[in-house]
């Protein structure tokens, strides 16, 4: 492998500020996820773990700054003379399709099947024929544990089951980065252990990813970098077991120890 | 109490008699329904979207729109319609303008049932979790295929009933259409009242059709649309 330098980084963030209102959320993030990276976000809530995720893919857009998907800057585009545009609709919906996300509150489409939900995006939005897309549908489906439930509604699944159909839907548009935002938040315990399983799985088959979440022991084994965030900017980044264990900043070591203790 | 004309209430022999006569005054209330109906949803729908616009400039606009023709009785809109918009019209062309009574009835009815429907539709789509939304943004859907796959089907079954009780209203409502002359039942009943000199038996007659008629008909919808409605939702 080249050293990092040289490689392209599939997402670049760049000196990214984030206001809502008077409230600055992002102070300034500098961060780049190189392929095969499996970068997991950690930080007190309102540090602006979510935010960045959001900004990533736009879903926020940024006050100032940039974010570069495999180069290209996302939402934003320059005319001969250098200006600033922001980027039309269509394009940013464009270069959304190749980030996945996976959410919370899952968001799975009640009136759609499991099937349905994953293959919507590839057959609308890629033009995908919607028998080659049910190929891919149950691939995927196969790939979270879930074949079994293809032609069930959501409502008939759990929620470990449910954000298992939302990763599923995700990947089945082959992104060149996954961004996980709290993946596991909003599940009771024991539904916590089969999400997290698969998403271990992604990381070893060399998906890329950005994963915010607060389970520490899962970070710690599955990221090979992690980026400690407070009050808007990024206070440590590094190897797992630098950031946990030997962090330079007081505020990280002081949230890990209340973490694990 | 007249026990002749008590029996006479429920001979319906002569309603029967005209029912030839009869039934293409019904075909014209069918007729401005579906018409109206049409244009009812259509432009409720195209407030409700401007009532919800990121442009705050177009908002006002859709909540003018609906206040206007929510607050207004169908009958003074029929008959402003059919009676003053002509004049107006006329004044602006420079020509010499009239609505057929079907033209009147269906602008009057569709814009007084839009402004009802800008509503239920407002309050339909605003129901769907944003996340929902935020889940086709992400997998890069544009605003219009989010709409058609995401938000309208399912606010489409939560709004059902009452998008039912609303069309059932208006259907009611077509029975007003008689009063700016468009040949409907009511219309027709009361010619033939004029020649038979019998009004009983006719409006007790026009009074079963539309109740069995309406009751038929939005038990059927019921019946055929209920599993699709809430299938997706049982455990």
């Amino acid at each position: 492998m080249p050293p990092a330098e040289q490689q392209q980084a599939v997402v670049e963030v760049i000196n990214l500020h984030k206001y809502f209102g008077d409230l600055e959320v992002l102070k300034g993030i500098d961060l780049k996820v190189f392929q095969g990276d499996v970068v997991t976000v950690l930080g007190s809530s309102g540090s602006g773990k979510s935010t960045l995720l959001r900004c990533i893919n736009f879903l926020e857009s940024p006050t100032s700054g940039e974010v570069r998907i495999a180069g290209r800057p996302m939402g934003v585009r320059y005319d001969k003379t250098g200006k600033k545009h922001f980027e039309s609709n269509r394009n940013i919906t464009k270069m959304r399709s190749e980030i996945g996300m996976v959410f919370q509150q899952f968001n799975i489409w009640p009136h759609m099947t499991v099937l349905e939900n994953v293959i919507e995006a590839p057959v609308h939005v890629k033009k995908m024929p919607k028998q080659e897309a049910r190929e891919l549908g149950k691939a995927y489906l196969k790939k979270v544990d879930l074949l079994d439930k293809m032609d069930e509604y959501p409502a008939r699944l759990s929620g470990g089951q449910q954000q298992r159909v939302a990763i599923a839907r995700a990947l089945a548009m082959q992104p060149k980065v996954m961004l996980f935002d709290e993946p596991t938040s909003a599940l009771d315990p024991e539904l916590i252990g089969e999400v997290l399983e698969v998403i271990k799985a992604l990381a070893m088959e060399g998906t890329t990813m950005m994963v915010v979440t607060h389970e520490v022991g899962f970070a710690r084994e599955v990221s090979n970098r992690m980026v400690f965030l407070h009050d808007g900017l990024v206070e440590d980044d590094g190897p797992p077991s630098q950031v946990i264990d030997n962090s330079k900043s007081e505020r990280c070591r002081q949230f890990f120890s209340k973490m694990l203790h | 109490m007249d026990f002749e004309n008590l029996k006479e209430v429920a001979d319906l022999s002569l309603f029967w008699e005209y029912r030839y006569f009869l039934l293409r005054g019904l075909a014209y209330n069918f007729y401005v329904f579906f018409l109206s109906a049409t244009l009812a949803i259509s432009m409720g729908f195209l407030a409700a979207l401007m009532r919800m616009s990121q442009w705050s400039f177009v908002r006002p606009f859709g909540t003018l729109y609906a206040e206007l023709f929510r607050n207004c009785p169908e009958y003074v809109l029929l008959v402003w319609v059919h009676y003053v918009m002509p004049l107006l019209l006329a004044y602006l062309l420079q020509a010499k303008v009239n609505f057929h009574p079907v033209v009147s009835a269906v602008l009057g009815l569709g814009l007084a049932y839009s402004g009802y429907l800008t509503e239920t539709f407002r309050t339909g789509i605003q129901a769907i979790p944003r996340g929902h939304l935020e889940a086709g943004r992400a997998l890069g859907m544009s605003g219009g295929l989010i709409m058609r796959r995401i938000i309208i089907p399912q606010a489409i079954r939560q709004m059902l009933p009452e998008i039912m009780n609303q069309m059932v209203s208006l259907f009611k409502a077509t029975t007003l259409i008689s009063l700016i002359s468009v040949p409907d039942l009511m219309y027709q009943v009361s010619i033939v009242t004029q020649q038979e000199m019998r009004p009983l038996p006719l409006y007790s007659g026009a009074a079963v059709v539309y109740f069995l008629l309406i009751l038929a008909i939005s038990n059927l919808v019921d019946l055929f649309s209920e599993k699709w409605r809430t299938q997706y939702l049982t455990r």
